[in-house]
């Protein structure tokens, strides 16, 4: 935001003419520089390297858990961009946003640079032998139970060494935590088909509905299902695809739908029975649970809760009745509520009348070797965690990939109950929030320097395991890699067992030549299936499973589904908010890399800040105008920030962007927008007990103060300068006879 | 207030282009008979003797043979120590000439530990253009060795002077945008044989992208 007393218009004249002025200035002569800078050749260089020239190494995106694999191009010894590998079926040679900004969390000017112990409030510089030292000498007198691991979603061989070092510790308390994760879909899956990650076909559906599933945007395997939709938009399967999205706050994948739906928050279930109903009526067979679960809820009855018109529910149960095999997806806008499992489970329900089951949705491949399938995070192994540390039960604490000061709700008090805790040691690359609460904080490598293997939680077609490779030298000598650092922890306790492995990179040769017949390997020699394997940078496994294994158990049903009545008007809190998930800035991990701070985001154009998503009506009720600094107030805290004008939002509802207002982590980060996760409830899903993030309540107020939005205007919002370029009307106004 | 910050800023600005053109003013005015300025190297490495002609001294060594890169990418590149050593580990008649020790302990490592073996020579660069200037070697050396069958020799010296008369390169041409475009603009022979020429791109692009 930029105060209002300097225009634009002023600002560009004047650079327009200083600017001029040093111009012709420097006219006539050469910046020609003769030696100042010093050009150093190759002592011993490759065959196949030659300056100015690039080569491309295989490697696996680290920036979030959907295992996209990369080629980075490297010159002169420097990783310079990052491409999609095509040989991967997740990704096949593309790259998202998220992942092109890898090089700035390599290159990043706040990288943690040597481990650092706390000293009072400074952290004093300490070598790295001293730093294991410390860590062992800590750890003795300290029962096994007492020792607690945090990390983010982990799979590989770094998971295998993680669960070694703590079963050599005696512990078995290893908490996967993630703040932005679909953890109530997984256990409503694994309820209704068997497994927690079954495979979408949105590119065999002919029409998908989507309860606020943003997977074009933020949503589990986001460039995977880009390219799946596009095979969906074609004509391929008999039309063109149709897509439904209904949410009450409009996403990426929202403004690509062919109809949005602006439903009231929470009532995601109602409608998915509503429609079970409506199918019913319309003549589908409908088993005889699901429809009995389903009789209530007429047509009228849903309109009345979910404030979506009769004409649009009956539409919607003609075109998924029409087109079939459909595919209905439950996303984070249904599960994020108390009764968020119940919500999943109905839209689960829904595919299972539909018969998606094994059509749509099918039986995912997976990696037969159980010791590195990825443990995705949630967000209930936080509270658990918490729940520990505020007992006082925790007396050592690892901490790994996870950012829970920056990322847990203040009402969960966690700075408090972390500092109950006497050593804390944070495995980090930058000093962000929780780095900073450490005793001591040891630097990681960046992903373009380290070694290690990832599984993919959601697997796009067959199996495959991800190599992750360095593209350069490290950039820092003091900065070690995660497996590395567990391989030296693990020398401590177990000597005799990991003695024979001089670094993780010897590990994790020994590891992959060891099962190289299950592989892909069979027959090579070792030095040729390693060479092999590092350069594809992924390894596909072919696994036949048997015919009982390899279907879905498809065995969603009404049994104890309850849906609450949509919730009361609450005088207090009046609006729902809802945090969103941009694609770039997803949980604010990443807050440091400036692309993803000057990418703009893709509904409103802002960047660089924080901002209130509020519907036009719903602010000209408040008498606020785009701009007004507004104070949003929870329960749970308060936190101020520019008003957006957005119809894409339903009136009752608020949003505020995920992943900014950083108080430490670096430049970037820092200082940039309000951290909306502080002000959210604890309020938890019934059933899985993890965070439901829309459930928090709250009011709006102005404050008096006003911006200017520094954003680059966009069609949904803006005024496209008073001339009707796109037009808009609202869904009401369609003329539904005469649509698909 | 807002007047007072814009004529402000203004006068920042006017003060920033009179300080510049007058911290031009104290350069030399480089002109193409002017040579560079003497560069310090490590090693003072014998152009003349490598590359001179064989009536004063020289070996006539192809430029390409060391600049291997040239041909190949935008950059001309440095030979890499190996191919210096390759050839002086059996020429025994040099081989304890100061300049030869002096490499040889980059290769081998220092008696006093200072230079660790293995270690690339530090060197100058003499010809370095601005960051905004995208020189290709390949495209040049493909033109006019490649196409047009020109001695290599002669076609470094239109850029890089006559340096196999030098020892440590000194650079000779002006390398100023004015000097690059008064050769593109006159006609050039497109292969060896022909009779048709052409002229150098003049697209801004072509250098500035």
């Amino acid at each position: 935001m930029i105060d209002n007393n300097f225009n634009r218009r002023d600002f560009l004249k004047v650079l327009g003419w200083g600017g001029t002025a040093v111009a012709l200035s420097a006219c006539g002569n050469t910046s020609v520089e003769d030696g100042r800078e010093l050009v150093t050749s190759y002592s011993e260089p490759a065959d196949y390297v030659i300056p100015g020239i690039g080569v491309y190494f295989n490697s696996t995106c680290a920036q979030c858990d959907a295992g996209c694999s990369i080629m980075g191009r490297v010159r002169e010894g420097r990783v310079l961009k990052l491409e999609g590998n095509p040989d991967s079926a997740i990704n096949r040679g593309k790259l998202c946003g998220l992942g092109q900004a890898g090089v700035q969390a390599h290159y990043n000017p706040d990288r943690l640079r040597e481990p650092l112990l706390r000293t009072g409030d400074q952290g004093e510089a300490i070598t790295w032998d001293k730093a294991l030292e410390l860590i062992n000498t800590k750890l003795g007198g300290v029962q096994g139970e007492q020792i607690a691991f945090l990390t983010g979603g982990i799979s590989g061989h770094v998971g295998v060494l993680l669960k070694n070092y703590l079963a050599a510790l005696g512990s078995t308390n290893h908490f996967a935590y993630e703040a932005v994760s679909p953890s109530v879909v997984r256990a409503a899956n694994k309820k209704a088909y068997g497994v927690e990650m079954p495979r979408l076909r949105l590119d065999k559906a002919r029409v998908i509905v989507s309860f606020g599933a943003d997977f074009l945007g933020a949503w589990v395997s986001p460039v995977h299902f880009s390219q799946q939709y596009a095979q969906f938009r074609k004509d391929s399967n008999g039309g063109r695809g149709v897509l439904v999205q209904i949410e009450s706050k409009m996403t990426l994948t929202g403004a690509n739908a062919d109809r949005w739906l602006a439903i009231r928050p929470g009532t995601e279930g109602i409608l998915a029975l509503g429609l079970i109903n409506a199918l019913g009526t319309a003549g589908l067979k409908v088993a005889a649970d699901a429809a009995a679960a389903a009789k209530n809820y007429t047509t009228e009855r849903v309109s009345k809760d979910t404030g979506i018109s009769v004409e649009q529910i009956n539409k919607l149960a003609a075109l998924l009745k029409e087109r079939t095999p459909s595919l209905v997806i439950a996303g984070s806008a249904a599960e994020g509520y108390a009764h968020g499992s119940h919500n999943a489970a109905a839209i689960a329900l829904l595919n299972q009348v539909l018969g998606n089951v094994g059509q749509t949705v099918e039986f995912p491949a997976s990696v037969p070797f159980p010791q590195i399938a990825p443990i995705p995070g949630n967000s209930y192994a936080l509270h658990a965690l918490n729940d520990d540390m505020a007992q006082g039960k925790v007396k050592v604490l690892f901490n790994f990939g996870a950012n829970p000061v920056f990322t847990a709700p203040a009402s969960m008090k966690l700075q408090e109950n972390l500092s109950k805790v006497p050593f804390k040691v944070a495995f980090a690359h930058y000093l962000d929030e929780t780095a900073l609460q450490a005793d001591l904080v040891l630097p990681l490598d960046s992903a373009l320097e380290d070694w290690a293997t990832a599984v993919p939680e959601y697997m796009a077609e067959g199996a495959q395991l991800n190599i992750q490779q360095p593209l350069m030298d490290k950039l820092h000598p003091g900065t070690r890699g995660m497996g590395d650092i567990l391989l030296a922890l693990l020398k401590q306790r177990r000597p005799e067992e990991y003695k024979g492995y001089e670094d993780f990179y010897a590990y994790l040769r020994n590891a992959l030549v060891q099962n190289k017949a299950a592989l892909g390997g069979t027959g090579k020699d070792d030095d040729t299936f390693w060479t092999e394997t590092l350069s594809n940078g992924l390894v596909k496994l072919s696994v036949k499973l048997p015919e009982t294994q390899g279907k879905l158990s498809g065995k969603a049903s009404a049994a104890g589904l309850i849906l609450p009545a949509p919730a009361a008007e609450n005088s207090a809190y009046p609006l729902h908010l809802i945090p969103a998930v941009s694609a770039s800035m997803r949980d604010g991990r990443h807050a440091n890399q400036p692309w993803l701070q000057e990418s703009p985001d893709p509904l409103t154009t802002i960047v660089w800040d924080s901002w209130v998503e509020i519907h036009p009506q719903t602010a000209k009720k408040l008498g606020i105008t785009e701009g007004d600094i507004v104070e949003v107030t929870s329960r749970s805290g308060s936190v101020k920030a520019q008003a957006y004008l957005f119809p894409g939002i339903h009136p009752d509802a608020i949003s505020i962007p995920l992943g900014y207002g950083h108080e430490a982590m670096g430049r970037y980060a820092k200082d940039v927008g309000v951290n909306a996760f502080k002000i959210l409830d604890t309020v938890l899903d019934k059933e899985t007990g993890e965070l439901a993030m829309h459930e928090t309540r709250v009011k709006v107020s102005k404050t008096g103060q006003r911006v200017i939005i520094v954003k680059d205007e966009g069609a949904v919002g803006g005024k496209q300068m008073g001339k009707k370029i796109a037009v808009r009307v609202s869904s009401d106004k369609i003329d539904l006879s005469g649509e698909v | 207030m807002c007047r007072f910050l814009r004529f402000s800023i203004f006068l920042v600005g006017l003060l920033g282009a009179v300080g510049s053109y007058a911290g031009n003013a104290t350069q030399p005015l480089v002109t193409a008979d002017d040579l560079g300025p003497h560069v310090d190297q490590p090693i003072d490495f014998p152009h003349d003797r490598h590359a001179g002609d064989a009536a004063k001294g020289g070996m006539e060594i192809n430029c390409m043979y060391c600049h291997t890169y040239a041909r190949r990418s935008i950059v001309a590149g440095i030979p890499p120590l190996q191919k210096c050593i390759g050839c002086h580990q059996s020429i025994d008649s040099v081989r304890e000439t100061p300049r030869i020790k002096q490499l040889f302990e980059y290769w081998e490592g220092s008696a006093d530990g200072k230079i660790a073996a293995r270690t690339p020579v530090p060197w100058k660069k003499v010809h370095d253009l601005p960051d905004f200037v995208r020189f290709s070697h390949e495209r040049h050396v493909q033109r006019f060795v490649f196409q047009q069958d020109k001695p290599a020799q002669e076609v470094c010296a239109y850029c890089h002077g006559d340096v196999k008369t030098m020892t440590v390169a000194r650079r000779s041409k002006s390398l100023s945008m004015g000097w690059c475009v008064s050769c593109h603009e006159k006609d050039h022979l497109v292969d060896a044989s022909s009779i048709n020429t052409s002229n150098g791109p003049n697209d801004c692009w072509q250098c500035h992208k």
